[in-house]
């Protein structure tokens, strides 16, 4: 078990940065997990981390010791990776058995600790079959039981159920976090698919062109997004951005669209820092804090025309178009709007953003 | 996978068209394996029956090709007459040495221009492949004249070495193919698990196993069917079969049943060989060709 640290850290590819300036602190014993989609450096950062990749400039701590310079093997961790990478001419027991071989570790003790995490994982009636006899899902579990048969100080996992199928994956999730829980070692786990991070991670480190965008609990993450970029990443269907111009009298600030004028609470009006004078900024709202009817409703509502309706299962989600924009709102499965049909959006306001126009920093 | 059954529609040309290259088939077995057949049986035969031949024409006299009395005498001359024993051996030196030094420099060379990326890695990789490119006797002067003030004319290290020097460029085209198409994760994997850059590199090795044997198996062909240079360079000390065989031939007296007895000494192993590793062959040439 170990903390891990990166201060300033850089990677180049040759003049190209991957990863600019990172500096994130993972507690002892914490999920990690680092989400961003491709080519946002989360893997390089990972593989920094396995020494699979020279560190450009700053330094990665493992429990306060800097580690820079220590080959893969001389670092103690073990990696999952996204292709399992197991090797095609060994059986599960010789994959799994490989680290401890390496550290000449006696027969005997390789035999206890190849069953036990066999077992944990339940892949033991597999242990003579090799790599290609497996179904995915086999071969990612031999692939986490090679990682976690010598309890090493991290665990690095590299997308590593991005390959199985949805319901798979859906299974799995559970299995990993738990399995970490189990263990208590400290991990980083690398991610494209925010439900993952959400679902099994401690903390988050959201990454974007080489950059730290946020780091935070999932609901921090969900709740408190720093910027648009954020924002619009984490949740599933995806936050409705609608750019607006704020306009303040009488004490009050409202948010007005062609569509819509809708004040902000008061305790908002204070987080704005007087950028109401800005002008515009866009407004951030999940599907979900929307409601939707066809009736105007007394308070200050959205009005649009809906556009297509999509049923998921329990969920019915409607895309209304406003002018010069659409947004989803998620509801009921009995809602009757036809599209074409004139509607009215009430938001819940204590569950709205405002991002600034320029560069897209939250105000709230 | 495309299905390998071709359809067929026959028709009075598609059947004519089949018989003729049944013909063709016969025809082209017959010239390729009579040579071997008349030296492995002449081989065995004494001098006088070797040259009691039927009539241009004359078919029914076929049976006067079988007609002898088999003899040892053609092999026991070149054993213990001519010294075979010792061209066998220097044969399998120059050919088995060469392909283990080409194996070992030709694997390590061609993994690292698979793996690492340095400057001028493309132009290095063109020039290793283009000294295959110029024909064996366009440098055949130059080089003697080297292994000459090298002193290694006519000994064995220098035929291996001159062997070596057109084999190792070949097995590093042939072994980076195979290298390119391990998947790098599986060494960083090894790495990761607690092994050294060469451990890692040991590891993969049974990956390209079908590579290294297909490469072994094409590097002892040249050296063993090789005459220029064991005959230019191997000369007098390092003598090979074919330049033994080839000494047979003596102004006043060709010994045609000594050369059909060396013939078959030297071509049995080449074809068991083929055989045995026939099918490793086809599958370390062909593999990696398509991408899965």
């Amino acid at each position: 078990m170990a903390s891990v640290t990166f201060k300033n850290v850089w990677k180049y590819y040759g003049k190209t940065p991957a990863v600019k300036d990172l500096n994130i602190e993972c507690p002892d014993g914490s999920f990690v997990s680092i989400l961003g989609p491709s080519g946002c450096g989360k893997s390089s950062t990972m593989r920094m981390l396995a020494g699979l990749e020279h560190i450009s400039a700053g330094d990665i701590l493992f429990d306060g010791e800097r580690i820079n310079d220590l080959p893969p093997k001389d670092r103690d961790v073990a990696m999952v990776f996204e292709n399992y990478a197991l090797y095609p001419h060994k059986t599960v027991l010789e994959n799994i058995a490989n680290p401890l071989r390496l550290r000449s570790v006696d027969d005997d003790m390789i035999k206890a600790r190849v069953d036990a995490a066999a077992k944990l994982l339940e892949i033991d009636h597999l242990l003579d079959r090799r790599p290609h006899e497996l179904s995915g899902g086999q071969k990612q579990r031999v692939a986490i039981g090679r990682a976690i048969v010598r309890e090493p100080r991290l665990f690095l996992f590299d997308e590593p159920i991005a390959h199985l199928d949805a319901k798979l994956r859906a299974h799995m999730r559970g299995e990993i976090k738990h399995l970490q829980r189990t263990l208590g070692t400290t991990m980083i786990y690398v991610t494209h698919d925010q439900l993952e991070a959400l679902s099994m991670a401690d903390y988050i480190a959201v990454m974007h062109d080489g950059e730290l965008q946020q780091w935070g609990t999932p609901s921090e993450i969900f709740n408190k997004p720093v910027n648009a970029w954020v924002a619009g990443f984490v949740g599933e269907p995806a936050m409705n951005f609608v750019t607006c111009d704020l306009v303040g009298h009488n004490q009050e600030v409202f948010l007005r669209h062609e569509n819509f004028e809708i004040p902000l609470l008061p305790d908002q009006v204070g987080k704005l820092n007087g950028a109401a004078s800005a002008g515009t900024a866009r407004m951030g709202v999940r599907p979900d804090a929307l409601e939707i009817s066809l009736t105007k409703p007394h308070q200050p509502s959205i009005t649009g025309e809906v556009f297509v309706n999509e049923l998921l299962g329990g969920d019915m989600l409607v895309e209304v178009l406003l002018d010069g924009s659409r947004i989803r709102v998620k509801t009921v499965p009995e809602f009757d709007g036809q599209p074409g049909d004139r509607c009215h959006i009430t938001v819940n306001r204590e569950k709205w953003h405002i991002f600034d126009a320029m560069d897209g920093h939250a105000y709230f | 996978m495309a299905s390998l059954d071709v359809v067929h529609y026959d028709s009075p040309r598609m059947r004519i068209l089949r018989f003729g290259a049944g013909i063709f088939l016969v025809l082209y077995l017959l010239w390729t394996l009579v040579p071997f057949f008349v030296m492995f049986v002449s081989s065995f035969k004494d001098l006088l029956a070797a040259f009691n031949l039927p009539e241009v024409g004359d078919w029914s006299g076929i049976t006067l090709f079988f007609d002898f009395t088999p003899t040892f005498k053609h092999y026991v001359s070149l054993f213990v007459d001519n010294n075979f024993s010792t061209y066998i051996a220097n044969s399998l030196m120059a050919a088995g040495g060469s392909a283990v030094i080409s194996v070992i420099f030709g694997s390590l060379a061609a993994y690292s221009l698979s793996r690492v990326e340095f400057a001028g890695k493309a132009d290095l990789f063109f020039w290793i492949i283009s000294t295959r490119m110029a024909p064996v006797v366009a440098v055949m002067v130059p080089l003697y004249s080297i292994f000459r003030a090298l002193d290694l004319v006519g000994t064995l290290p220098g035929l291996i070495l001159a062997y070596t020097t057109f084999n190792l460029p070949f097995a590093i085209w042939i072994l980076k193919g195979f290298f390119d198409n391990v998947p790098y994760a599986i060494e960083e994997a090894q790495m990761v698990d607690g092994s050294t850059r060469i451990q890692a590199f040991v590891s993969i090795l049974p990956l390209v196993a079908p590579g290294i044997g297909a490469f072994v198996v094409l590097c002892i062909l040249f050296a063993w069917n090789d005459f220029l240079f064991a005959a230019i360079i191997g000369s007098g000390g390092a003598k090979t079969l074919p330049v033994a065989t080839r000494e047979l031939v003596q102004p006043q007296n060709i010994q045609w049943g000594a050369i059909m007895a060396a013939g078959v000494v030297t071509t049995m192993p080449m074809i068991l060989l083929g055989l045995v590793i026939r099918k490793y062959l086809v599958t370390g040439l062909t593999m990696g060709a398509v991408k899965e």
